[in-house]
């Protein structure tokens, strides 16, 4: 048998058909636009024009893998698919790779030196190579001798206003030392880095609190891939057990957090089933609180979605209520970018 | 010689060995995975080292997943490795070889 392997174009519709056809006879079932968009690139691995494997990458993403099980040497075929993907990701200079799979495929991907991140009935997260979440924590940690209060707060903070200025303040008056995780997930109206200084400079006056990226830890766990869930019923607790795992398990534990500060979300059915998951997965360990978000006098809540409303409706002198001073500069002086921004039809509504 | 990146050598099929290298700060730290690992880690880990202290290298980050590779691919691979981290894979120093 020669195997060798193949780029797939999944635009060309024979390729795609062929790919499709494999992965349904193995189970996987899950074509949606917002698993199959993402893919860069697909290799197939062919005995002359028998597919016997496949594998695809979405960033630095390992998805849709695939090995045919009439054939021989499925465990050969399998290290074939992901070496040749993880080379294709080495040539571009990425040295850092995640998978997230069903819990029975785990121990195949730790033989290839994948570590377990966190696995759930559902599914299981894994990461290879380097910066590893390791590294990670290593940078940010702030001390070694554990202190007697540590807190964390989780925040996408698009933009950082009142609201999250309230609930820091309120973990930096209850505790020794404060984590502020700012989501990395470059997907908002204000970008990452715009999103963690505004954080840094509202939060200055706070010396107890350090301002962090969330990094490739702590991510809009909405975009989990989830193509070979069996039901499409588990998808919420499947991606925010995961999440809260990863938090449990690596950054709680490394960091030695004790409480977890959640701003209340009556707004968001997401985040509320989120913040009732994050609960059970971390207490009794990890106390989690939550605080009441703030409204106005006149009954308006603080959210950052209200505040790109308004730069959206052009209303920047209502938001003195909204945003501290340090935002709201930004705000002004960026304000022909940012309607740039939603012109181009970047989504204003969501968290 | 200094690790100048990260970098990758070998593949995850049967008989090779993979080994990814970068910059570190605590001496020479290999994490191994292999099946064998129980028989042939410390031959495996010592092949790698000593290829490196050929280099002169002694502050290097490895992650090596072993798929049965006899010590001449070990240390071909480990090479390899090298000389993408240094970026030396144009002048190849044979002494250390």
């Amino acid at each position: 048998m020669v195997r060798k392997a193949k780029e797939l174009n999944l635009k060309n519709n024979e390729d795609f058909a062929l790919w499709k056809n494999f992965l349904e006879n193995v189970g996987i079932n899950n074509f949606s636009e917002e698993e199959v968009n993402q893919v860069d690139l697909t290799i197939g691995i062919f005995d002359k024009q028998k597919l016997l494997a496949t594998g695809s990458l979405a960033g630095n993403i390992l998805k849709y893998i695939a090995v045919s099980a009439d054939s021989i040497g499925t465990g050969s075929n399998f290290n074939l698919i992901v070496s040749e993907l993880i080379g294709k990701l080495a040539l571009k200079g990425i040295f850092h790779t995640f998978v997230f799979t069903k819990p029975k495929y785990v121990t195949s991907f730790q033989h290839l030196g994948f570590k377990k991140l966190a696995v759930t009935e559902f599914g299981a997260v894994l990461e290879r190579g380097f910066p590893d979440i390791s590294t990670y924590l290593a940078d940010i940690k702030q001390t070694e001798n554990p202190v007697k209060k540590t807190a964390a707060i989780v925040m996408n903070a698009n933009p950082f206003t009142l609201g999250h200025k309230f609930l820091v303040e309120q973990a930096s008056q209850e505790n020794d030392l404060v984590y502020v995780f700012v989501v990395a997930t470059n997907a908002g109206l204000f970008a990452t880095d715009e999103r963690l200084k505004l954080v840094k400079q509202g939060t200055q006056h706070l010396s107890n609190v350090k301002v962090v990226s969330g990094g490739s830890y702590m991510v809009s766990y909405a975009t989990f891939p989830a193509y070979f869930l069996d039901s499409p019923n588990d998808l919420i607790e499947y991606q925010t057990t995961l999440d809260a795992l990863v938090f449990k398990n690596w950054i709680a534990n490394y960091l030695h957090i004790n409480t977890r500060y959640l701003g209340s979300e009556p707004l968001s059915r997401t985040t509320s089933i989120y913040n009732k998951i994050l609960k059970k997965v971390l207490t009794p360990e990890i106390s989690v609180k939550i605080i009441n978000r703030r409204q106005l006098l006149n009954g308006e809540v603080i959210s950052a979605s209200n505040v790109r409303k308004k730069i959206a409706q052009n209303k920047l002198n209502e938001l003195n209520e909204l945003v501290p001073e340090t935002t709201l500069k930004f705000i002004r002086e960026n304000a022909a970018i940012l309607k740039l921004r939603i012109k181009k039809g970047m989504k204003i509504r969501g968290n | 010689m200094e690790i100048k990146k990260t970098a990758l050598a070998g593949t995850l099929e049967s008989s090779d060995i993979q080994i990814l290298i970068t910059k570190g700060t605590k001496g020479i730290e290999i994490e191994l995975e292999s099946d064998v690992k129980k028989q042939f880690g410390d031959q495996i880990c010592q092949a790698i080292s000593e290829t490196l202290k050929g280099f002169g290298i002694s502050q290097a980050k490895i992650k090596a997943v072993d798929k049965g590779a006899l010590d001449c691919v070990i240390k071909a691979r480990t090479i390899a490795a090298i000389q993408r981290a240094t970026n030396a894979s144009e002048e190849l120093d044979w002494r250390a070889i």
